[in-house]
Formats: C-alpha cells, structure tokens, sequence
C-alpha cells in the first residue's frame, strides 16, 4: 500500500527501512482518552501518514488534567472529533479519520481491521479490550496494548501465533460480595456504598430484583425460628413492604423523606435485629429516628481541605436525604412512562442521594462514614490518571508500533511502568521473552474449546445465552448442536426466541454434549462443552479443564452494579487503566515466564446470590 | 523549597485537577499551584515538559530559548505551531501552552541562557534544562544549589534520552503500604481478610551536583564492578555530550552517515580511555540519535514532568540521581553517580 498523501520530514532522522515502513503504513487507534490523546500526538509528530481513530466518549472537565488535546471550550464535544482537529495542527500533513462510535459495531468488521498495519488499543474497559483482541486475531493484524492506573502503567503487544492474546490467562472474576452481606450484615464502608447504590436504583433506576435493599430472610445464617416469629409479628410495617416492591412502597408515600427514612433506617433495622442469630456474634445495629438524629444541635466542625472532604454528621446526612430524593422524585416524575434514572457520580443529587444514604447506614452498623470525596472514589470506580504515566505509556507504545513496522517485532516484549523503581532501579520494565500463546485459550488457539459447568435441569438457554455474553465475552453469539447442526441460539432477533425458557435438558442437552457456538461480529468460533453439576446455581466457565480459575484478587475499584450470575464482564468506568503488574524476580532463568499479578483495576464489584 | 498558601482550591480547580488530587492528595496540589518553574530549551523535550507541568497546575512556567524553530523540530515540538520555522521557539509556543491550562501563568524568555545573571534561574523554585552544554548546565545547577533551589536536566537525541537531578537537600514524605490480616465477624465466606493500609513516613534525601555525576572514576574498583551488572546507557550520554562540546551541536540528520561515523570512533576512543568491554557499548545505541523523535521525547518528559512534581509537592522518593531510557532493551532505570 503507497499512500498518495506522504508528510514532509526532514530526512536522515529515521533510517531509510524506517522511513519507507512509516510512509506506507495505516494505524488505528481505539480510544481517545489519556493515553489515546497521547498517542496520537506521537503518530502524528513521528509522521504516520494515515491514522484513525475511535472513540464514542464526550469530553468531561475532570478530563483535562491529562487529555491535553482538549480544552474547557471542547467540554461535551466528541472526544474522536476534537482529538482529530487539535492532533491536526500539530502536523497538517497527515490524514486521521475521526469516528464518534462503538468499536463493537458491525461497521468495523475483519475486513476494516485488514487494512491497519497495527492497532494500537487505548481502552478503558474489558469489554472493547475483548473485542478488539479478537478483531486483531482474526484480521492478523499486531494489537498493541496499554493501559495506566495511577502512577503504574504497561505496554503489550499481541500478534496472532506468536504472543499470547489478551484473554489468554484467565482475568480475575470481578470482587463479589454475597447479597446477605449487602442486605442484613454489613462490615465495611463499601457493602454500605453498595447498599446505598441498590436503594438508587430501586427507588429511582432501573428496578432489579438482585438489588434488594429489603432484609433477606433466606440469609443461611439467620435460619431458624428467628426470621420466621420476625414475620409473623405485628407492629412494623417491614412485614407487609416485603411483599411490595421498595419503589411501589415509596411511590405510595409520594416519596416521602420522613416515611422513606424510616422504613429504611429504622423499621428494617428493627426488622434485622429480631433476626436473632445474625447478632450472636456481631455488634447488632441501632435503629434511627427521624426526630432524633446525632449531631443536630452540634455545629459543624472546622473544617480545612476540600468541601467534598468534610464528612457529614448523620443529621447532616438526613438533610442531604430528604433534599436529593425530593430532586430525584422530581426528575423522575418529569419523564415519560417507564423511563428511569441512570446513577451517575458527576450528577450532584445522585452522588448527594448516595452518600448520605451509605453515611445514615454505615452509623447504624457501627461502620466508618467517609466523605462525599472519598464515597465518590468508590461507587464511582474512580481510578486516579495522570498525565505523565500517560506519556510515559504512550511513548513506549508508539515506539514499539515503530519497531514492528521496521519488522523487529520479535524484540517488542511488554513493557511494565513501575510506581517505583524495582531493586535493581528499573522504572520501565521490559519482559525477557515474548510471551508465547497459551494453546488452551478459548480465543487464540487454533481450535479454541471451553468448558461451560451448569446444572443443565435448571439453567435455560436465555441463561446460557448470557454466559456466552457475559462469561465468553460474545456480542451476538449463534449456537448449533454439535453432530446435529441444530440451531439452539441465533443472534437473529426472534429466531429462537421460542426456546428462551426451556432447559438445556428440554432441548435434548446432557453432560458432555458440545456445542459450537460462534459470533460473527467478533469472527470467532468456539466449542462449548456441558458440564453437569447439580450445585451450580448458574453457570462457570471452565477454560481449561486441567488448571483451575486463579484466585480472585482483590480489585481496586468498588462498585455495586452488575448483580448478574456468574462472572459478568466489567462495564465502564472512569479511567485507562486495566493494568497488569508484573512481579519481576530477576534470579530465574529467563524462559521461566514471570509470575503474574493481573491487578484488574476497572473491576465493578458484583452481588452474588447467597 | 515551595512555600505552600493556606488558600483552599477554588471549585474550579478541584473540578480540574480531582484526577490527580485522588492519587496525590490535597496538600501536594496545593504545594503544585505555589511553584514558579523555569523550563530551558523549548525543542520535543522541553515541549512535552511544558505541557506535563502545566496539566499539573504550577503557580507559573517560563519557557526559555533563544533558538529558532527548525524543521527538525517538528518531529517533536508540538506546542509550535508547524507553520513559524523560523522564528523564536519559546515565543511561538506560548499560544498553545496557555490553552493547556489558563489556570497557568506562562511567559516566554528569549535570551541566551550566558546573556542572564546567576539571579534570573534563582528566581524559580525549580530549573529544568535541556539542549544546553556541559558547562552551561553546570553553571546554573551551582547556581541553584548555592540559592538552595532544585535542578533538573535531561536530553534526547533520535530514541535515546538521560535526566540528572539534584535536589540538594530534599525532605519528602512517602506513603507506604502494609498488610494486616484481619480477623472479621463470622461470615461464611469472609473468614480472615488481608487489609491493607499506608502509613506516611518522612525521608530525607541527599544529592550531589551534575559535575560530581559526570566525572566519575571509572577506574575505582566500586566503579569497574558496576560494569559488570551495568547497562552502557551513561557512556552514550558521555559520547553524545562530548559531541556537543567538540562540534558545538547535536548529531545532524542531514548529516547521518559522517556524524555516524564520528560517534562510532568517539566510543571506540571511550571504551580504550576507560578500558571498557569491548562490544560494551552496541553500535545500535549510536545509529538512532538524530533529532528527537516523539516517543521517546514523550517518554523523558514524562519522567521529568513526574519528577518536577514530586520535587515540589515533596511527596514520594524522587530519583536520585540519573535516570537513563535504553531504547534498544527498552528499559528506564534510575542509578546514583558520583556520591
Ligand atoms: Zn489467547
């Protein structure tokens, strides 16, 4: 490929292999965001002729400590957009086509993929990092893949055959918190924030019956007599709210503050404590009263530092209560039938809603309250970013795409920013060894299987249909049995629509049978074997049956959304960072491939079922 | 060291900045807006300094240079625009580097670093300079460190590129992560769990000036054994400031093959004059230093960029004292000369 539109450069910076490699080459870079507006910087300087670039972000404030490309008059514009023209002015010569999209679209098949020399990814979530991995395998085209969180950043290339890919080693399952936890016997500030994100969404998002706010009384461990005789007595309200879903109750009381606060704070406490066996070996809860609240008569203290970094008393925190759920109810009732709130951390009532509710109950548990600041870090998923990592990133990325283009691709190793120097002084550092494909990966290897563990009496195929999405990271997944070339599942609306809610079993599935299941849009194709196993309540992807899943790892982030079984893929979140840091031990002979941490840094936090 | 002022953040402000006030903490942001910096040599290096610093949220930036925008530069230098070759480099990136961040003040100088008195780089709190000679950086790092005031410096040539700071005498505080197994209520699931938590410790670290570090003994024993574990990177910088002194410029693209040929035989006349391991220093590390090219200026600047931070914030062991980006391994490591 010779592109007609060739930069002017001086000659004699690059060597003459350089030169040509870099004249005849087209990039795509995917995401514009810290690293991704970096990134294109360097292309555009270095003299890249032909760039595009993706991303489906609009720029926010808290943006421009780092995404230098844009200003405070670009605030609310496309990121994609503005990237473009301001990279433009840096290099005129240069062609970079802007897309204000999706990279999950059929628009961006194979055959569009096909036509980069190398993809560099600047993402901030798993999902499109899944995605465009299994794009690069498929068009054959070199992945280089970055990431930042904080200080710490890393730089890895994939190339179909020859590295391993991104979802070669298994990722850590996302931080779970069983829903007794959340419900009944909370501990730390987080299960609160949770909590508190849960009450949002029941009384104002999107109804979810996994994010009861509501006591459990199937808690195992409040088993017995004590639940039972709670239920039966007279006197609170909680007995009757049980039945009715927590928004129909608030509707019915018009959103009252006073009555909402307490039913929440009080009766269902009260509602918790006569759960007897949950307390012998707990600290029980105290149950609040509107009227009655600590720190009304105590002025505010002095206070030095942001005003988001005061933490409110529980009155305080009642105030902000009733205030933000009347905004809330307003802004609901403005909507059309059906319609509902989004929680959103930069949106001041919900953030406001959120913190006074995970303060009023954390009180109640005996737990730290936090403030407004740090409460947002956490149910915002907030990794920190700055600038310079960013830099540092991108720079490593762009010279690595250099390399492969001059064909040194063998020599392009991961690249890991340290917070801190190492032992031996190393702030960049890079592998030994190119990492070679792990040959059971259910994506690159060259007949990819996995194993799929379920009880398949009970699990229906609308519930399988999710484990390929959520568990095998498929976006419109086709399903045919194998041996009998019968469609089970078509990412065709409608098609199998009729086999939704029949069983793995009705549909004449058994332990062992196989099923290939493939996905279009990603071209990719996968054997999918049964497992029977009568204890699964779900569903388990098993990717390789002789090395079983690392243990979770703690994630840095919190949050309480995605109460979907099983390992669901994380969402969004507010940084570029999905970091890997590696444990380095320089005494082992280099073949050994260095011991892993994946520290999944953009991790929502899920429910699971008790 | 960087008075800090008791005047909170606007809301505009924390608005901006709430990024990197979540990773560093309220006081080094306040510590931030009351540094006055001075940045030396406005070529890619000094470009992507600029901009690093400014996104930080500095009190102010001088951009100083008395050179003209080259073609070269534009490889690099994106706070010129494309189309003022020619003209005074500090003062054609002036524009740009005010949109980075209006909260900045920013002033460009266009004199020749020998044309200004020892009192003009003692006026900032922090100095960083690039593209300038031994002996002009020695001067103003003396100056400094008689007024007690921080210095930095660092260069790139093609993919290579080295800082040296010093700090003189820098108090910092740094944040240090334990682990604690914690025993928690009978949760079913949650049995024991590791908590982890930081404490903040204050540290003290000692500095020595760029001479010091750039006359090192190579013959002393404790010299010769670091060779053996070592990584050639300190000599490129020496072959590469000898160049400069002798030739009175950098390595010249348009001159690739002659000024090649120069650096090959100044290392081979280093390696004897230091009875250094033949194939020590890889003729690769030499090939690829004409002009700066913007990964690797993005990545020096972004090392120089977090260091000025940490000088002034005093938060988190800055290096001490060189730091070295080896494009050919691809690795960055930091390592103390001279003490
Ligand atoms: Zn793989």
């Amino acid at each position: 490929m010779m592109l007609n539109k060739m930069p002017a450069r001086a000659a004699g910076v690059f060597d003459e292999k350089m030169t040509e490699a870099i004249a005849n080459s087209r990039v795509l870079v995917v995401g514009a965001g810290g690293i991704g507006c970096e990134i294109l910087k360097n292309l555009v300087l270095t003299g890249f002729p032909s760039i595009h670039i993706i991303d489906l972000d609009t720029i926010d404030v808290s943006n421009l400590n780092r995404q230098f490309l844009f200003h405070k008059e670009h605030v609310g514009y496309s990121k994609s957009q503005v990237a473009r023209i301001s990279a433009l002015s840096f290099n005129p010569d240069v062609e970079i086509l802007a897309f204000h999209d999706s990279i999950i679209s059929t628009d961006y098949g194979v055959s569009y993929f096909k036509q980069f020399k190398v993809v560099l990814n600047a993402l901030d979530n798993r999902v499109a990092r899944n995605h465009v991995n299994r794009m690069c395998l498929a068009a054959n085209v070199p992945l280089i893949e970055t990431g930042t969180a904080g200080y710490a950043g890393q730089v890895e290339l994939i190339q179909k055959g020859l590295t391993q890919c991104y979802e070669c080693q298994p990722k850590a399952p996302q931080k779970t918190f069983p829903g007794c936890t959340i419900r009944n016997t909370p501990s730390e500030p987080i299960h609160c924030i949770v909590w508190a994100k849960h009450l949002f969404n029941q009384l104002f998002g999107e109804e979810d019956p996994d994010q009861d706010v509501s006591p459990d009384t199937a808690d195992p461990e409040a088993a017995g007599e004590a639940g039972a005789s709670a239920l039966s007595s007279e006197g609170t309200t909680s007995g009757n709210v049980e039945r009715k879903s927590t928004r129909a109750w608030a509707a019915e009381t018009n959103y009252d503050p006073e009555k909402l606060f307490t039913k929440l704070f009080g009766d269902d406490i009260r509602y918790l404590l006569s759960m007897e066996n949950l307390w012998k070996k707990r600290k029980p809860p105290t149950p609040l009263e509107w009227n009655n609240l600590p720190g009304k008569d105590s002025p505010p203290e002095q206070h030095t530092g942001l005003p988001d970094q005061r933490v409110w008393s529980i009155y305080e925190c009642a105030q902000v209560f009733s205030t933000s759920c009347t905004s809330l109810q307003k802004d609901l009732r403005g909507r059309t039938e059906g319609d509902h709130l989004v929680w959103d951390k930069d949106e001041k009532h919900a953030m406001d809603f959120v913190t006074a509710c995970a303060n009023i109950r954390a009180h109640i548990f005996n737990i730290p309250v936090k403030s407004r600041f740090e409460i947002k870090s956490m149910a915002g998923n907030i990794i920190p970013a700055i600038a310079t990592a960013n830099a540092i990133v991108a720079g490593l990325a762009v010279l690595r795409a250099q390399a492969i283009l001059r064909g040194d691709i063998n020599s392009c190793t991961s690249v890991y920013l340290r917070p801190k120097v190492n032992h031996r002084g190393q702030l960049f550092v890079p592998e030994k060894t190119l990492t070679p494909p792990n040959p059971k990966c259910y994506v690159c290897a060259p007949k990819p299987e996995v194993a799929v563990a379920c009880n398949l009496k009970q699990l229906t195929l609308k519930d399988l249909n999710a484990a390929f999405k959520d568990g095998l990271n498929m976006q419109a997944p086709d399903a045919t049995i194998e041996g009998k070339g019968i469609v089970v599942l078509s990412s065709e609306p409608g098609e199998t629509d009729h086999n939704n809610d029949k069983t793995l079993n009705e549909i004449g599935l058994s332990d062992g049978s196989a099923l290939l299941v493939d996905d279009f849009l990603q071209n990719y194709e996968v054997r999918v074997r049964l497992q029977q196993e009568d204890e699964e309540k779900m569903w388990r992807i098993v990717p390789d049956a002789d090395k079983p899943m690392p243990a979770p790892r703690p994630a840095n982030g919190a949050n309480g959304s995605e109460p979907k079984p099983g390992p669901s893929t994380s969402r969004d979140h507010d940084s570029d960072s999905d970091l890997e840091i590696i444990d380095e031990d320089d005494d082992e002979p280099a073949v050994k491939p260095p011991k892993r941490r994946r520290t999944e840094m953009n991790s929502d936090e899920v429910v699971e079922l008790c | 060291m960087v008075e800090t002022n008791d005047i909170e953040l606007s809301a505009a402000e924390a608005e901006q900045y709430d990024r990197q006030i979540r990773l560093w903490g309220l006081e080094s942001q306040k510590r931030l807006r009351a540094a006055k910096v001075l940045i030396i040599g406005i070529a890619g290096l000094g470009a992507e300094i600029a901009k690093n610093v400014i996104l930080s949220g500095v009190k102010s930036v001088c951009l100083l240079d008395n050179e003209k925008l080259k073609e070269v530069d534009r490889y690099s230098q994106f706070l010129a625009p494309p189309d003022k070759i020619g003209e005074n480099r500090a003062e054609v990136s002036l524009t740009r580097a005010k949109a980075l961040n209006p909260m900045v003040d920013i002033t460009a100088e266009t004199k020749s670093v020998d044309n200004l008195p020892d009192s003009f780089f003692t006026e900032f709190d922090i100095v960083c300079a690039t593209g300038l000679k031994q002996e002009q950086l020695e001067r103003i790092n003396n100056a400094c460190r008689d007024s007690n005031k921080k210095f930095l410096c660092g260069d790139v040539w093609g993919m290579f590129g080295y800082m040296f700071a010093d700090l003189v005498d820098h108090e910092y505080s740094e944040e240090i992560v334990q682990h604690k197994a914690q025993k928690r209520g009978p949760d079913d699931t949650e049995k024991t769990a590791v908590e982890t938590f930081s404490i903040t410790v204050k540290r003290r670290a000692i500095y020595v000036p760029l001479q010091n570090a750039l006359s090192v003994d190579w013959m002393k024993p404790e010299m010769r054994s670091r060779l053996r574990r070592g990584d050639p990177s300190y000599f490129v910088m020496k072959i590469l400031m000898r160049f400069k002194d002798e030739y009175n410029r950098d390595p010249d693209a348009a001159k690739r093959k002659e000024d090649t040929a120069i650096l090959l035989r100044m290392r081979d006349e280093l390696v004897k004059e230091l009875s250094l391991p033949a194939g020590f220093i890889v003729d690769a590390l030499l090939q690829d230093v004409f002009g700066t090219m913007a990964g690797a200026a993005a990545v020096i600047g972004g090392v120089i960029g977090q260091e000025v931070v940490k000088a002034v914030s005093q938060r988190e062991p800055p290096h001490n004292n060189m730091f070295f980006f080896n494009p050919v391994k691809c690795v960055g490591f930091v390592e103390l000369y001279g003490q």
